[in-house]
């Protein structure tokens, strides 16, 4: 299967860079995202925390976590609910695909 | 996105690879049950002596004992389970957040927030909503400081607000909106369990409450102070960096395990996620990029105490020992770092 940019699929990066339970920044145009390899998967959500816009490629993955690296709020990585204070608000998520042994992640046009 | 820089490594010029980072930062349930496992056998000690030593004058040393082991404890695993830290399950860990808190006497929700402010904004004046003192420290507001007076008057005033639903400005700002009916309930409840101890002891007569917790506590308050007051005091305000704000101290290990490894204050603040039992291997990784730590914890305070006193009677209050903020020290302030 091909994955276009025109559908709206984007490259990340190989599988094998982004280590088990482990997250990578992707940043495309103005917008920031994070990737994430966990037990379930790859997944990708936005960028940076909904408190108070920390990275999260710099958190820490737990399983199926990511913990902010400002004040430890956490984050469901599939499903991008908010888990724990500080953090009350719920991320987006984006579809990913692993594809010949590289991440994509869909992001729809604003 | 806000432009505003949050105090930590980043904001510091401190930097850490990314799988030293994260090999540190990786949680675990046993050092922290293990911690608890001893402060419980130390408590059961300390009780013990105190139950021993009933209607003799020894009661005075095992009564302080028991409120160090009481106190500072509470202290340092209400904050590590603020973080978040203390355990990799998290059930364990929000478990212990209310029973520590209800001991240092904080809510839990409001702690949260604030201690989340705290690190945002380290040491910033009118941002950081844990800079608890006057600053910089005359005698009086070290009494109130290591009194706890300042802190238990504080905590009455708040959770009676909280629990009216009457919030401070501040905490409005601090606590989403979406959380402040959690924040209600939660003073309520802790207002609710004070009383319920309070007409326990006036009803029945039982003194064990007071024996062997309220009054531990209040003993146990100054001793806990003496711990925290090291964290920024002297140190200079307003400005980024966690290298200028905050101090980390040399301890033994007694001091390493009532503070949960906290002597390493700094490097804390550089990378909070890192959970307590690993404190003490960042500090070694850090120790190229940061200040020297300070002496023990009793130098600092003895110094921190002394200036306090200078600066009241308008002497000289140059720190001979301890870190100190150029602007404390007569000296012309450094420049703030290059972004
Ligand atoms: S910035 Fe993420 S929890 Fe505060």
């Amino acid at each position: 299967m091909t994955l276009s940019m025109a559908d709206g699929w984007h490259r990340v990066c190989r599988a094998d860079e982004i280590d088990d339970e482990d997250v990578v920044r992707f940043d495309l145009g103005a917008r920031t995202f994070a990737v994430y390899n966990t037990p379930s998967g790859f997944f990708a959500t936005d960028g940076l925390c909904t408190h108070e816009e920390q990275h999260l490629a710099d958190g820490l993955v737990i399983d199926d976590i990511i913990e902010c690296p400002l004040h430890q709020g956490r984050f469901h990585i599939p499903t991008g609910q908010a888990k724990s204070a500080p953090v009350c608000e719920h991320l987006a998520t984006y579809p990913v695909q692993v594809t010949d042994g590289v991440v994509y992640m869909h992001i729809a046009d604003d | 996105m806000s432009d505003y820089q949050a105090t930590n490594a980043s904001s510091s010029g401190v930097r850490l690879d990314k799988k030293t980072l994260k090999a540190l930062s990786r949680r675990s349930d046993r050092p922290g049950l293990r911690w608890l496992a001893t402060w419980a056998a130390l408590l059961t000690g300390s009780g013990t002596l105190v139950y021993l030593s009933l209607a003799t004058w020894w009661i005075v040393p095992a009564m302080l004992l028991h409120g160090t082991l009481l106190a500072v404890p509470a202290y340092s695993l209400s904050h590590e389970c603020a973080h978040g830290t203390a355990f990799r399950t998290r059930r364990l860990n929000e478990v212990f957040f209310w029973l520590s808190s209800l001991i240092y006497i904080e809510e839990p929700t409001h702690r949260r927030y604030a201690h989340a402010r705290h690190h945002t904004y380290t040491w910033i004046k009118g941002k950081d909503a844990q800079m608890s003192f006057h600053t910089p420290l005359t005698a009086w507001s070290w009494f109130m400081e290591i009194s706890t007076f300042g802190h238990l008057i504080y905590e009455a005033r708040l959770l009676t607000r909280n629990a009216l639903g009457a919030f401070d400005d501040e905490v409005i700002e601090f606590t989403p909106a979406s959380e402040l009916a959690k924040l209600k309930w939660g003073a309520r409840a802790f207002l609710a369990i004070y009383g319920g101890l309070a007409a326990y002891v006036i009803v029945t007569g039982a003194m064990w409450p007071l024996v062997y917790i309220v009054v531990p506590r209040l003993v146990g308050g100054p001793i806990m102070q003496v711990f925290t007051i090291t964290q920024h005091a002297e140190l200079e305000e307003d400005q980024p960096s966690i290298l200028r704000s905050t101090r980390s101290f040399r301890s033994g290990p007694i001091g390493r395990f009532v503070y949960m490894n906290m002597n390493n204050h700094m490097e804390h603040h550089l990378y909070p996620m890192t959970p307590f039992h690993a404190l003490p291997t960042l500090a070694t990784a850090l120790q190229e990029q940061v200040p020297e730590p300070d002496p023990s914890v009793v130098r600092i305070n003895a110094e921190v105490l002394s200036i306090a006193v200078r600066r009241s009677l308008g002497l000289d209050t140059t720190a001979r020992h301890i870190r100190q903020a150029d602007g404390y020290a007569g000296r012309e302030p450094m420049p703030a770092p290059a972004e």
